[in-house]
């Protein structure tokens, strides 16, 4: 199993969860962080933004699922065809057991 | 070490709180987040009730769409050693399990370095 954790732009989550939703991966959780990345955040004029929102997007999948869930939020999630500065990035970490509380059951 | 990472029900933080405190495990960090489980609905069911005219299917259709919203959850990690992994997992799950869908997820990862940063120590220990 791995933790998929994909910052992304919050006008991107609809768009990505609906089609991560109709490729059959409905489990995810979203929470709102502030960042900056490579490119220092943004600069308008003389000031610099670098505390800019995002969405993180988490989800726990099969080694097998890990590459069609990133080609969706990848896929998604750009802006235009080429994909712009500030269109975020998607981190793989392994995770080494999962538990379902209501069943007590070992696995995803 | 290993960080244990569980998704529960917002009103279950402070038992939780509680039971991991009483079990030698203070520390932790607690996000408010949304998310959404792989309860999958089942078309054939909902053309069988619409058939059977139990509900309309206008009815249906917003159940439908409702049931994808994301549900409010907490996120609920802390970072513990090697040997404690099954202690919090247990106790996590006690007080947590009502035995119905949306009790959350309990995930295990592995951390590999621990600062701390009053003193810039690295250290192999959790406290």
């Amino acid at each position: 199993m791995v933790l998929v954790r994909a910052i992304i732009r919050p006008e991107k989550v609809g768009i990505v969860l609906s089609e991560l939703l109709a490729a059959g991966f409905p489990a995810v959780t979203k929470m709102d962080v502030y960042g900056r990345g490579k490119q220092k955040g943004v600069k308008v004029g003389e000031v610099y933004y670098d505390e800019i929102p995002k969405e993180m997007l988490l989800m726990v999948v099969e080694d097998k699922d890990k590459d069609d869930v990133i080609r969706i939020i990848m896929k998604y999630a750009r802006t235009g065809e080429e994909g712009r500065f500030g269109d975020g990035r998607i981190f793989v970490s392994p995770v080494e057991e999962a538990y379902t509380i209501s069943s007590r059951k070992k696995g995803l | 070490m290993k960080e244990v990472m569980a998704i529960i029900r917002q009103n279950k933080v402070n038992v939780t709180k509680a039971a991991l405190a009483k079990a030698g495990i203070p520390s932790f960090t607690c996000r408010r987040v949304l998310g959404r489980g792989k309860k999958l609905i089942d078309l054939n069911m909902f053309l069988a009730i619409t058939d059977s005219e139990e509900a309309s299917s206008t009815q249906l259709g917003e159940h439908l769409t409702e049931s994808y919203r994301l549900i409010p959850k907490r996120i609920f990690t802390t970072i513990v050693e090697d040997d404690q992994v099954e202690l919090v997992v247990n106790t996590i799950m006690d007080v947590n399990s009502t035995g119905n869908p949306g009790d959350g997820k309990i995930f295990v990862l592995p951390i590999l370095e621990n600062y701390r940063i009053r003193d810039g120590q690295a250290t192999t220990e959790v406290y």
